[in-house]
Formats: C-alpha cells, sequence, structure tokens
C-alpha cells in the first residue's frame, strides 16, 4: 500500500449480486491501485474508467462519483496522472487521464505489493490452524 | 504547476471540474436513455446515483490540497459579510475587543520601548552596563579607581564609559534647576552622538586641562536659549561657576539608561564644578559613577565578566578596603532604557492586571457569541443538512473569529497609540522615544489578535457546532469569571483612591506645612565633620534671628523632601520590623510639632541616647516601660517616646521611627529645618541669602515641606486614576457580557416566559426563575475575586497609603457597585421578554 494516501477517503463501492446491494468497505488505496490499473491501457475519461471496472468485474464493483472523482483530482495533484481535454467518439468534450512515469512505477510497486499482501492473507486464512477452534 | 499557480488558476479548474462532473452526468443519462428509459427518468435516476453534486466538488477541491487557501479566503469574505450584516454586534464586539487588546499592547508598548527597544546608538548590541556584586552587597555604582583600572587592562572591552549624575545646578540665576551629569570623555564618540551645533566632548583633546566647558541638550537649548546658535563658545554659570557651552547634542541623542539630562559636564572637571569633591582621586568616594562599556569584536558577555573577575582579583591587592568579599562583576545589555533583571513583582502585577483585562473582554465577547449563536442556529443547521462536514463550519466559523480578533487589533493599534503619545509627552520622554508602534509592536498585537480570538471563540463555537441545547455551563463559567475579574480591579481602585483621600485628609502625624529645608549639600563638596559642624551651627544662629522664624533644627533625613529613604531592622521574637532611622538636633521635634508622649527630647549635646516612635516602643517592648531600657545591644538608652509620623512613608500609620542625636559622621549630611510663623514661602529669599553668604562655594537646596508632600500625593493620585479608568473599563465590559448573556438565557427561554405570562404567572416569579442560575456564578465570582484582591493586595501594600489591604469599605463598595450595575444589566432583557407578543411568540414556534 502506498504511505502517502489519505486516511480521510474511504471508499464505498457497490457490490451487485447480492439480495440487496450492500457496501462495504474497499481497502484503503485500493481504488487508487483500480484506477492507475485501469488508465494504464491509454487515455480514459472519468466516465469510462467507472464503466471499465465495472465491466472487468463482472458487475461486482460499481465505483460512487463521489469515490471516483476525489480519487482522480488526489492521484492528478500527485503526479501519478496528467489530464488534457480532447474529444469523445460522440464529439463532446471530455477530460482524459494519462499515466506519467511516475504513476507507471507507482502502478508497478502498488500492484507487487497488493499481489504480496493478498498471497499472505489468503495464506492464513487457509491454514488449518488458522480455523477458529 | 504550484501551489500558488493553481491557486490563481481557481477560475478555470472550478470550470473544468464542473465540465468534467457534467460530462460524466449527461453521459450516463444517454446511456440509460440507449437502454431503455425516457430522458426524465433517466436524468432522475442519475441524479439519484450521483447524489449531492456540490458535495463531490468539494471533496475534489479537497484532494487538491490548495483547498485550505481558497477555502480560507472564502470564509473571510464570507465572514466579512456576516459581520457587515450584524453592524450592532460586530461595532460593540470590535470595541470591546479594542479596549480589551488595547491595553495590552499599551503595556506590551512601554515594556518595548523601556526594555527591548535599543537605544539608537552606535552599535547597540555591544553596548554593556557593568555592575558589581557580592553575595551581600548590590550596588549599581564603580568606584572611578576601579573603572580606570579595567579601562586600562581589560582586553575583553574595546571602551570604558563612566557618567555620574550631578545634583540639580543652578543655570546663570534661574530659580529652576537644571539637571547634569558628568560623563567620561569619550562618552559622545563611542555612543556616535552628533552635535546640532558645535562639537561635543572629545576624548582625543583633554578637556581636563582646558577651560571648564559644558554641552547642552537640544531640550535646554531650545527652552533657555530659544535654539540660539551663537551660544556655542559663550559662558554660562553653572551653580555659580562660568562653564563654556561648546556644544548642543543633537535632538536625536540618546544617553545611556534612564538619565535624560539638560545638560552634560566632563567628569574629569567634576573636582571644579562641585568644589573639594575628588571623585577620581579618592577609591572610597561614596557617590554614584555607572560604568559602561563596550564588547571588543567577538567577546562574549560571559567571557567578560570572567576577565573582570580576573581583574577584580588584582584590584583587591592594590586597594582592598574598597574591594568587596568575594566581589564579582555583572555585564548586562547597555543599549537599553531599563533592564527588568529577574523579573520584580510589579511587571508580573502589571502583566496580569492586563491579562485580566483581556480576558474579561473575552469572557464578555464569548457571551455576546453566544447570545448570536443562538440566533444563527437555523443556518448552521441548514449547512449540517445540506452536507458540510462538521469540521468544515467549525473552521467557518473559527476563520470568522479570526477575522473579529484581527479588526479588534487593528483597532487596538491607533487606541494604544494614542493613549501612548499622550504618555509621553506627559512624561516628558527623551526625544527618541516613538509612540509609533514597531514591528514588535505589530507582531505582539496580531498575536494577542489571535489569543482573544481563541479565548472568546473556542467553546461558543464548539457548543454551536456540536449543537448542543445546554450551555449553561459554559454561561456560568463567563459569569463568574467576569464577575471575579472585574471585582478584582474595582476593588483595587477603590483600596488606590480611599489611600489617596486617606494622606491628603488625614494628619501625617507631623506638622509640615510651614516648614522649610535647607539642603547644603555639604557631603558633595568633601566638608569634614568639623567644618560642617560649624556651618550648621552658624546658619541655625543666623537663621533664628530671621523675624517670622520660629524654631530652627537640623535633621540627616527631613521629612518628605529626600527621594531616597534609609531603613533598618531589627527581630523582635523572630519577627522583623523595619525602621526609619533618622539623625536629628535638639529642637527636630519641636520643630516638626511631633508630640512626646514619654520621658524628654534630647537635651544639647546628649549622647547614648535614642528617642523610639510610640509604635516601635510598643513593638519592641509590648508590656514594658521603654523608657531607661538599652537599645539593641548597643551603649544607647531610650530617653524618650514620640508619637507616630508618617514622614518616611505617607502610606504607612504603623511606621516605626527611631532618632539618634547626630554624629559627627552626619554633619556634612544634615540638612536644615525652619518653622516660619507665618506662609514659609516669603522666608525663601531671606533664607537662600543667608545661607549663601555663610559659604559661597555651596549652592543649598531650598525645599517647602508642602512640595515635597504634593509630590508624594500626586504620585498616589495618578496610579490611583490609573486604575480606576482600568476599573470603569472592566465594568463596561461586563455589562456588556452580562447583557449578552442574559439575553441569550432569555431568548431560549421565550417560549417558557409566553406560556407562563399567559397561564397569568407573576412577573416577579419568572423574573427570578430566569436570573436564578447566574446568582451562584454572581457569588462566586465574587468570592474569588475578593480572594484574589486580598492576595494581591499583599504585593500592592506599599501603595496603600494608610489603608489596609483588607479595608472593608473598599471591598463593600467594590462589591455593592458591581452588583448594581450587574442588576441593571440583566434587568434590561429580561423587561424586553415581558413586553413580546405572547400570541406571536406561541404561534411561532
Amino acid at each position: 500500500m502506498t504511505p502517502c494516501t489519505s486516511t480521510r477517503h474511504r471508499v464505498y463501492v457497490e457490490v451487485i449480486g447480492m439480495s440487496t446491494a450492500s457496501k462495504f468497505e474497499l481497502p484503503q488505496g485500493t481504488l487508487d491501485l483500480l484506477i492507475l490499473r485501469v488508465v494504464a491501457l491509454g487515455p480514459i475519461h472519468g466516465y469510462a474508467i467507472a464503466q471499465h471496472i465495472q465491466m472487468i468485474s463482472k458487475e461486482a464493483l460499481q465505483i460512487q462519483q463521489g469515490s471516483l472523482y476525489p480519487a482522480l483530482h488526489r492521484l492528478e495533484n500527485k503526479n501519478f496522472l496528467v489530464a488534457e481535454w480532447g474529444p469523445t467518439e460522440t464529439g463532446r468534450e471530455a477530460k482524459f487521464y494519462r499515466l506519467t512515469a511516475k504513476g507507471r512505477t507507482q502502478l508497478k510497486t502498488e500492484t507487487e505489493s497488493w499481489e504480496r499482501l493478498t498471497e499472505v492473507v489468503a495464506m492464513i486464512l487457509q491454514h488449518p490452524l488458522g480455523e477458529p477452534a | 504547476m504550484n501551489w500558488f499557480q493553481r491557486l490563481s488558476k481557481t477560475g478555470r479548474m472550478e470550470k473544468e471540474l464542473d465540465g468534467e462532473l457534467r460530462f460524466h452526468f449527461e453521459t450516463q443519462v444517454a446511456d440509460k436513455i440507449n437502454a431503455g428509459l425516457t430522458e426524465a427518468e433517466a436524468r432522475r435516476a442519475t441524479r439519484l446515483e450521483f447524489g449531492g453534486l456540490e458535495k463531490i466538488k468539494e471533496e475534489c477541491r479537497e484532494s487538491r490540497g490548495t483547498l485550505w487557501l481558497v477555502s480560507i479566503v472564502q470564509d473571510l469574505r464570507f465572514g466579512t459579510r456576516i459581520l457587515a450584516k450584524s453592524p450592532g454586534f460586530s461595532v460593540t464586539a470590535i470595541v470591546v475587543l479594542a479596549l480589551g487588546i488595547g491595553v495590552c499592547t499599551l503595556a506590551f508598548s512601554l515594556y518595548n520601548i523601556a526594555a527591548l527597544q535599543s537605544l539608537p546608538v552606535r552599535d547597540p548590541a555591544t553596548v554593556v552596563r557593568i555592575q558589581r556584586r557580592s553575595p551581600g552587597n548590590i550596588n549599581p555604582g564603580v568606584p572611578y579607581a576601579s573603572i580606570a583600572y579595567y579601562r586600562d587592562n581589560a582586553k575583553s572591552l574595546s571602551a570604558v564609559m563612566a557618567t555620574m549624575r550631578a545634583s540639580p545646578l543652578v543655570l546663570n540665576q534661574d530659580e529652576q534647576r537644571v539637571s547634569g551629569t558628568f560623563v567620561s570623555s569619550n562618552y559622545f564618540s563611542e555612543l556616535g552622538g552628533s552635535a546640532a551645533t558645535g562639537r561635543l566632548f572629545d576624548a582625543a583633546r583633554d578637556d581636563s586641562a582646558s577651560v571648564p566647558v559644558c554641552v547642552l541638550s537640544f531640550r535646554l537649548w531650545q527652552r533657555k536659549f530659544d535654539g540660539d546658535p551663537s551660544i556655542v563658545g559663550k559662558a554660562i554659570r553653572l551653580g555659580g561657576k562660568p562653564a563654556m557651552v561648546i556644544g548642543i547634542a543633537s535632538e536625536t541623542f540618546a544617553s545611556l539608561g534612564t538619565d535624560n539630562p539638560d545638560l552634560w559636564l566632563p567628569l574629569l572637571q567634576h573636582f571644579y564644578f562641585v568644589e573639594g569633591s575628588k571623585p577620581l582621586a579618592d577609591p572610597n568616594f561614596g557617590g554614584l559613577i555607572g560604568m559602561w562599556g563596550r564588547l571588543a569584536p567577538g567577546v562574549s558577555r560571559s567571557s567578560a565578566e570572567q576577565e573582570l573577575l580576573s581583574l577584580t582579583n588584582q584590584l583587591r591587592n592594590i586597594y582592598p578596603a574598597v574591594i568587596w568579599d568575594r566581589e564579582y562583576i555583572v555585564i548586562t545589555p547597555g543599549a537599553h532604557f531599563l533592564s527588568f533583571e529577574g523579573g520584580p513583582p510589579v511587571l508580573a502585577l502589571v502583566g496580569l492586571l492586563v491579562f485580566l483585562i483581556l480576558a474579561i473582554a473575552c469572557a464578555n465577547l464569548g457571551g455576546l457569541l453566544l447570545a448570536r449563536g443562538a440566533a444563527r442556529q437555523r443556518e448552521i443547521q441548514l449547512r449540517f443538512a445540506l452536507g458540510a462536514r462538521k469540521l468544515r463550519v467549525f473552521r467557518q466559523l473559527l476563520t470568522e473569529n479570526l477575522l473579529l480578533g484581527l479588526l479588534g487589533s487593528v483597532a487596538a493599534l491607533p487606541v494604544s497609540y494614542g493613549v501612548l503619545r499622550l504618555v509621553l509627552v506627559y512624561s516628558n520622554a527623551p526625544s527618541w522615544m516613538s509612540a509609533l508602534p514597531d514591528w514588535r509592536v505589530f507582531l505582539f498585537t496580531t498575536a494577542i489578535g489571535f489569543v482573544a480570538a481563541l479565548l472568546f471563540g473556542l467553546l461558543p463555537t464548539l457548543q454551536m457546532v456540536r449543537r448542543k441545547k445546554n450551555r449553561s455551563l459554559w454561561n456560568q463559567f463567563v459569569v463568574c469569571a467576569q464577575v471575579g475579574a472585574s471585582c478584582v480591579l474595582l476593588i483595587l481602585a477603590g483600596l488606590l483612591v480611599r489611600a489617596t483621600l486617606h494622606t491628603l485628609y488625614s494628619d501625617p502625624g507631623f506638622g509640615y506645612e510651614q516648614v522649610l529645608s535647607i539642603d547644603p549639600g555639604m557631603s558633595g563638596h568633601g566638608f569634614a565633620s568639623a567644618q560642617a559642624q560649624a556651618y550648621l551651627d552658624q546658619l541655625q544662629n543666623r537663621l533664628r534671628a530671621v523675624p517670622g522664624v520660629t524654631l530652627v533644627s537640623t535633621a540627616r533625613v527631613p521629612p518628605l523632601v529626600n527621594t531616597m529613604v534609609m531603613f533598618t531592622s531589627i527581630d523582635v521574637d523572630g519577627r522583623r520590623i523595619m525602621i526609619y532611622p533618622n539623625w536629628v538636633g535638639p529642637e527636630f521635634f519641636q520643630t516638626m510639632r511631633i508630640p512626646l508622649l514619654r520621658g524628654h527630647y534630647f537635651h544639647n549635646g546628649e549622647k547614648n541616647a535614642v528617642i523610639l516612635s510610640e509604635s516601635l516602643a510598643r513593638k519592641r517592648w509590648p508590656s514594658e516601660d521603654p523608657i531607661g531600657k538599652q537599645w539593641e545591644k548597643s551603649n544607647d538608652v531610650v530617653v524618650g517616646v514620640v508619637g507616630n509620623t508618617r514622614a518616611m512613608e505617607l502610606n504607612n500609620t504603623d511606621a516605626t521611627e527611631i532618632y539618634y542625636p547626630p554624629t559627627a559622621d552626619d554633619f556634612p549630611a544634615m540638612s536644615v529645618l525652619v518653622r516660619a510663623a507665618g506662609d514659609p514661602n516669603t522666608l525663601t529669599p531671606t533664607v537662600k541669602a543667608i545661607a549663601g553668604s555663610i559659604d559661597t562655594g555651596l549652592y543649598p537646596t531650598i525645599t517647602p515641606l508642602t512640595a515635597g508632600f504634593r509630590k508624594n500625593v500626586s504620585q498616589v493620585e495618578q496610579i490611583a486614576t490609573i486604575i480606576s479608568l482600568l476599573g470603569s473599563i472592566a465594568i463596561f465590559l461586563a455589562v456588556v457580557g452580562l447583557f449578552g448573556l442574559v439575553s441569550y438565557a432569555v431568548s431560549q427561554r421565550t417560549r417558557e416566559i409566553a406560556i407562563r405570562l399567559a397561564l397569568g404567572a407573576n412577573r416577579l416569579e419568572i423574573f427570578s426563575a430566569v436570573l436564578r442560575r447566574f446568582a451562584w456564578p454572581v457569588l462566586l465570582g465574587l468570592v474569588a475575586g475578593v480572594a484574589t484582591t486580598a492576595g494581591l493586595s499583599r504585593i500592592l501594600r506599599r501603595g496603600l497609603y494608610g489603608i489596609s489591604g483588607l479595608d472593608p469599605i473598599s471591598y463593600m463598595g467594590a462589591m455593592a457597585i458591581l452588583l448594581a450595575i450587574l442588576a441593571a444589566a440583566a434587568l434590561l432583557p429580561v423587561r424586553r421578554a415581558f413586553q413580546l407578543d405572547i400570541a406571536r411568540i406561541l404561534h411561532f414556534e
């Protein structure tokens, strides 16, 4: 996880597919990681980022606007992303985000630490001794 | 982009943010329409999903990090609008703050001028004051022999200066004397002083060998000589001795220390101006020579102290009698008007009083803010409803308070400037002192503005944001604090006013009205004992022959005249008694009309006898007859007991005095007292002529004791006036605060009052119900105030003329006045509530 992620920003996502849509807290910094991953594919605007995450996660994650945009601005502020205005396929002007070199490095380190974290967490959860008595 | 660029491009960024979110919104709507919804349905659904658009924007702005600055600007703008909307509140608040902060600023400005600002001299940082100390002695002066030795041998000092105040001098034939200071010849050049015209003393020329010279101050030059430049090179007469004016110091020249003389004389010519004196040659000379120095480049004060200490030890071999046991040298920064070493209690007392006023001002403003908070409750609730976070609202309210605090500071500056100017003009301050605030004052005032904002704003604001209904605890604390603080100031004012009246209208224990004091100043002219005794005898005999003179006597410490008072102390059963000693001639008691209670007055030439004041006799021998008793391990026997006088300490009716017959050592220091049958002032010319004719080398000072008395009293009056002024400011503030608090309490209970009234309740009952919760805090505040004052009055003891620090009239009076004013302040809002339209209130809720 990045140490500089602010604790103030709690990210809520809606989990679709349960009987009732309930909110759960995405671990800190995870949304930033997802955004960086999506933006790494090429210049993309905010709406498309949300759509992409929703699509790739097979509708399991739906990013709220109230979480997405503050995150985008935060990442831009940290110089992980840069933005440019340009036309979309429908001809409207939109703000397109692109990864910077710094952002690419950040994506790499964050991905690695995420993988290690999930590995370790899974290891402990799946270990027989980890079962509660 | 740095934060500044971002800030300056706020407008564009706002537009972009709006565009970005709008794009998202529209695209989402379009997708929903594509999925088969109607446009109206699609928009509604999207809006629901989006939630508060403003809230998202705010969070985006915040994640950018420059928000704090933008939002502060926003808050300031908003705060300004809010304050402008209710000018009544704003003006009251700013006046209250201007008073509270203004008093602090004034006190600090005075301290700043006296102790923080450097004198306008060359390289002030290296100018130092050099004093000698030992475990048993503190003496600001240094013998000239030591000064010369340090000057010649100290490597850590690049220059040594010496100053010595002269006793007031007669200039030409003027009645009014001028003040002079003897200085070493390098004084002006070391301090970088320049001449307005002519030249100053010059270290390179040896003024001691030339004709007697002097340098006039700019002030004296203007006052006496109308700024006429032709005075330079002419001779004036100082104490009857001609001296040539060589130049005028420039207007901005600053003397070292508190010295602000009319003219300067060369220290090397002291023997000429004060005949018979030998301060430079005689290492035992008792006069006060101040030593100043300039540190050599790169030398610290402590290393200079080290070097001088070793020189002191060498000096002890040369003048064993002069150097004290374990004497050491203390070096302090010299280029300040005053230096407060060790922080005397007076400084702490003033600081406390001033802070009390600020605290009262803030507590009262807190009360007003509470009343306002109640009125703004709707606005704040609305903001919470729109999704504002607690912290954000809190910060906005805090910004408003800070804005008020800063406006208060801005308003305080001219208040303090005006008063300070008056003080400086009135006290005849040196011309380099300026009332204009410098950076320290600006900084201090701004800081106090912030402190004030926190003091008055933090708690009410916290409670406003917390949306708590019950603020009574804070209310009660505020009432308690302000009543307590006002109480302290009022009682102090009462005590001082009573003390002044007491001094003015009560018997000081001796008759001073018709007495003249004649100080021949023999000790300064090096009179020997026999010579002095002969002079005194001759003067007394000739004065007795003058018609209109009834009695003539002598005293070493003529009452009311001297600014220096001697005292000693004895221990009786472990308690220390302070005693004022005096050495008096045989007819002293008759001349001063001090009654004899037991025993007899001194006979002519009586030795080994003492006379005690009644209070001293009582304290020393509470149940025995003191006559004939031996006095404290001496050969002296008590021969008489006389009435108490307040001669040495007007403020103390219980002053203890002891009188000795003069010994040979005392004669050169003695003054002559003359009692006139009628107005003593008509005798002054005759007395002056006689005193001057006996020895033409002397210039006696003639003072009517009434003048000394008036001078003593006027000092007390000034202090009493200042404290009374502070007291009335405190009352004004307390009234504002209590008015606000009761208004608030009434506004909280308007509906209750209306219902009670509608049901036909007794007005008196309602009145007491509303005010009852203020009863305890008022009582507590009174108790705390009385306790604090009782403690403080011990420090004030010496300023309280004849009044006990626990004088019941002052205490009761202050409490009665305070209660009456508080009752009036409380009555008004309650009365207003009774006139309300009951039906309308009940409908409104």
